[in-house]
Formats: C-alpha cells, sequence, structure tokens
C-alpha cells in the first residue's frame, strides 16, 4: 500500500457539546504535489477512515477536504489501477481482462453516502472527476469561490461508476446532468451555489478547514440521533413510494 | 412532414407543419436509422412546432400499429406519439433540441427527450394541452418532474402557461439561450463541438442516468458497476494519451 500519510485525520474539539466529548474529524486528501489524485489504495483508506469516524463516539461530523493546492484533481492516471503494496482487491480478481473495476472507489463512496453522521466536502482548487464524486456522497459541499469543480472526465472519454448517476438527477434534478456529465463543463463555486450543488461559498484563498469551522460546529452539536433518523428517512425516501416512507416515520416515531 | 439534413456528424431533423401521425412515424424511423449508422454522431431536432395538429386530423393510423390501436370511443391513443419520444430518449448518442419558435405541447415533449435544449432568446415553450381539455398521454408526465422538480412541472402542466425562453432557462427547462440573432450560428456551433466528443462515452453516461432514474440506490451501484464492465470505449485510449501528450483529444466515437 502506498504511503499511508496520503491521508491525514485530524480532530477539531467542538466546545460546549453536551453529549459529551466531540470533535469534528477531519479526512484531509494529503498528496498535494499530484493535486491529491486518487489511485485504489487511496480509495481504500477513505472508505476505512469514514467507518473508524462513525464507529468513534467523539466524532459528531466528518469533513473531507484537501491539502495544497486542490481539494482532489481526479483520479490517478498514470497509476491505471495499479496498487504500490500488498493488492487491496486480492481475491476478488477474476482472470478476465475486463480492467481492476472501480470496486473500492464504489465501496469509499457508499461508505461516506451511508455514514449516519454529518458529512461536509471542502471544495477549493480543482475538484475533479473522482474528487467530485466524492463530494456527492457528502451531505454537504463547501467551496472556494474560486474552485474549479465537476467532471470533465467525458473529455478524456473517461466515466466513473460509482452511481454519481443517480445521485446527481437527485440532488439537483436530471436537466443538471447534462451540462455537468454530459458536456463536461466545470462550475467556479458562485456557479456551483447558484445551481444549488454547493451549500456555501468562501473568499478564493480562504483556509477552508478555518472559514467553514461555525459551519462544522453547528452540525457538531446537533442531536446525533435525530441527524441520523432524518438523514436516513431523506435517502430512504428517494427509493420508495410517499405510502412506504410515511410508513417508515409511523414506525420510527412509534415508542 | 419530416426534413432531414446530415452535416458531417450531425444529423439535423425539423419539421414543417403540425407532428402529425406520419411525421412522428418519419422521425422514429430517423432515428432508429441513425441509431445504425456509426457516421451519426449526433441528432439534433429542430422543435419548432404548434403540436399535433389537434382537433383536425392527425393523418393516417400508421399499419404497423394496427393490432394495437385501442378499440372503444377513448380515440385512437398516442401510441404514434409515445413511439417516437421513446426512440429518441431511448437514443443513446448525443441529442441536442434546438428550440426557436413557438415550441408547443408534442414538440416540448420531444424536446424533453433530448440530453441538451439549445434556446433562442425569441422562442417561446408551453403545454396547452391541459386547455383544449386534454391530458397528454406522451410520458411527459414522467419526464417534466425528472428534469425540472415537480414544482415547475406542475406548473407547466397544470397552468398550461407559455414560457419564455428566459424562463425556461430560470427553471432550468433549457440549457442555453442565445439571442436570436446568433441563434442559427450558436445551435450549429454547439452540435459540432458535441459531435467531436467520444459518442460511446455519452452513451454510457446515458446509460447509467437514464435507467437509474427508477432505480433505488443499491440497484444504481450494481447498475453502474455492470454498466461499466460490459462496455468498451475505444476512445479511451486517445482520451489518456491526448492527455499524457497535452494536446487535445482526436476522438473517433467509437
Amino acid at each position: 500500500m502506498s504511503d499511508p500519510s496520503a491521508l491525514l485525520t485530524e480532530d477539531v474539539p467542538v466546545e460546549g457539546a453536551v453529549e459529551g466529548p466531540a470533535v469534528v474529524r477531519h479526512l484531509i486528501l494529503n498528496r498535494p504535489q499530484k493535486l491529491n489524485v486518487l489511485d485504489q489504495d487511496q480509495h481504500a483508506r477513505i472508505r476505512d477512515a469514514v467507518g473508524a469516524a462513525e464507529a468513534d463516539t467523539s466524532v459528531r461530523a466528518i469533513a473531507l477536504s484537501g491539502n495544497g493546492r486542490a481539494f482532489c484533481a481526479g483520479d490517478d492516471l498514470g497509476a491505471a489501477g495499479r496498487s504500490d503494496g500488498p493488492d487491496p482487491l486480492a481475491g476478488r480478481r477474476v482472470a478476465l481482462d475486463v480492467g481492476v473495476g472501480p470496486v473500492l472507489l464504489l465501496e469509499a463512496a457508499a461508505a461516506l453516502r451511508d455514514c449516519a453522521k454529518p458529512t461536509v466536502a471542502l471544495l477549493h482548487g480543482h475538484a475533479l472527476g473522482s474528487g467530485y464524486d466524492y463530494s456527492l456522497s457528502c451531505d454537504f459541499r463547501l467551496a472556494a469561490e474560486d474552485v474549479n469543480y465537476g467532471d470533465p472526465r467525458i473529455h478524456r472519454a473517461l466515466w466513473a461508476a460509482e452511481a454519481w448517476s443517480y445521485k446527481l438527477p437527485r440532488l439537483l434534478c436530471q436537466a443538471a446532468v447534462a451540462p455537468i456529465a454530459y458536456l463536461g463543463e466545470t462550475m467556479d463555486g458562485r456557479a456551483a451555489l447558484g445551481r444549488g450543488l454547493v451549500h456555501g461559498v468562501y473568499a478564493a484563498g480562504s483556509d477552508l478547514r478555518q472559514a467553514a469551522r461555525p459551519f462544522l460546529e453547528d452540525l457538531a452539536m446537533l442531536p446525533a440521533a435525530a441527524y441520523a433518523a432524518t438523514k436516513a428517512a431523506l435517502l430512504r425516501g428517494l427509493d420508495g413510494s410517499f405510502e412506504q416512507a410515511v410508513a417508515n416515520q409511523t414506525l420510527a416515531e412509534s415508542p | 412532414m419530416l426534413q432531414a439534413r446530415t452535416t458531417g456528424a450531425v444529423l439535423r431533423l425539423g419539421f414543417e407543419g403540425s407532428l402529425d401521425w406520419p411525421t412522428l412515424e418519419a422521425l422514429r424511423a430517423a432515428v432508429a436509422a441513425a441509431s445504425e449508422d456509426d457516421q451519426v454522431r449526433l441528432l439534433a431536432l429542430d422543435c419548432a412546432s404548434p403540436g399535433d395538429g389537434w382537433p383536425d386530423a392527425k393523418g393516417e393510423w400508421p399499419a404497423r400499429l394496427a393490432q394495437r390501436r385501442p378499440a372503444g370511443n377513448h380515440g385512437p391513443g398516442p401510441l404514434p406519439e409515445q413511439d417516437a419520444v421513446r426512440a429518441l430518449r431511448g437514443f443513446v448518442k448525443p441529442t441536442l433540441a434546438l428550440l426557436d419558435g413557438d415550441v408547443r405541447n408534442i414538440a416540448l415533449d420531444l424536446a424533453c427527450a433530448c440530453d441538451i435544449r439549445l434556446a433562442s432568446a425569441s422562442a417561446t415553450l408551453g403545454d396547452t394541452r391541459v386547455r383544449q381539455g386534454r391530458a397528454a398521454g406522451t410520458g411527459i408526465a414522467y419526464l417534466l418532474p425528472k428534469l425540472i422538480g415537480l414544482s415547475q412541472a406542475m406548473r407547466v402542466l397544470l397552468l398550461g402557461e407559455t414560457l419564455c425562453a428566459a424562463e425556461a432557462h430560470r427553471i432550468h427547462l433549457v440549457h442555453e439561450v442565445a439571442p436570436a440573432a446568433a441563434f442559427p450560428a450558436r445551435a450549429e456551433a454547439l452540435a459540432a463541438d458535441i459531435a467531436k466528443l467520444p459518442t460511446r462515452a455519452w452513451a454510457v453516461h446515458k446509460l447509467q442516468v437514464l435507467p437509474q432514474l427508477d432505480m433505488g440506490f443499491e440497484a444504481a451501484m450494481t447498475h453502474s458497476l455492470g454498466v461499466r464492465q460490459t462496455h468498451v470505449i475505444e476512445d479511451r485510449a486517445e482520451g489518456v494519451r491526448a492527455w499524457r501528450e497535452r494536446r487535445p483529444p482526436a476522438f473517433t466515437g467509437r
């Protein structure tokens, strides 16, 4: 496995929390010399780090960000699915020449989306391709004004299979898919805010981990069980009928 | 009557007069033929039309649908309309709706089945069928809420309002508005640009987005993985090669 310091974790205490010790856990992509591009090992690390944060009762919110000039410039095209160390997919490969497959990205993105705790992507510099995919799996997206954000993979005849195609029409609407995914247009922070894809924009050059601190602390102070139940209802509600949603919520409210 | 013109890799279709059944059948056939033609890398549809010509006769009922024509006193049913919308929506190569003039009823349905909608600033759009005492049976009640959200879809379909291009853009119904005088040139330039993109990569995007509108999340993930493992895109090699050589890619569409 490549250098483990490629993903850093940093806990920032939340003052005044009423439900015991509380921190915001920052997961920080840390390959700044390569604009935080993602390889197979990094997907596995993100998946495991989200799992660990979810299991840690002191963690009240999770923020995903990048060190250096970019949040994440996408996949490491140079790595072409290789791993530097032990193969994280050993035992799951098949002897067919269909490529390595996006299994780890899929698992990591699913872990992030399914996490019961608040999740936030802090987007600056380039936030493209798989980096953009990860942001769609978060509950909230905050961006620097001058972020270069989107999915230009069509311009390389590349595409991801982590179900962005499910998420984007539901986060916004189907019409929003065309410029972003089909035409590969990228957006700055203001344009993303205008489309409703990001929830807040900060001045260009801001240290987003600092600038977003009030937002992250607000999230961390919310009642954890209520947040988790509301998030689960929202996500489950996307896939069911109105009657199913009402029935599920009745059950959830029952003593 | 359907009009067709091919410029390079762009097939441009349009209508003269109302969208009667023979015209819709010709559109369906043209879309099917373009689907088989490797030279076609974009289908552009000029959507200006007042609709299906109702309440006058819609022309000859298609012979191929003779066995499916519903009996009873509800009229013949919108099967030709549905098949035309279905063909356009199921066409996996890029589709570009060009909205100039008045785009109404079935013409708006067809525009909504396309991937991208470009409007002239002078275009008007709407669905007035509810005001004619008709309920659209073309799938638009499914398409429109997915495209722009239920709130605006109800406004368009239930109030029968006529929207100007700027308002259609505001509610995301069209992706871009060009000044009226510049519209023809912008339409050609956008069509040519999209036709240069990796056609199969576009198709694979679409093959995920459209079916996944009807899936749960877990099913969508499995579907994405399945699409990924069963579709090979020749242009992918050129995309990566061009990136390494720091030059614009030259895609073949395969």
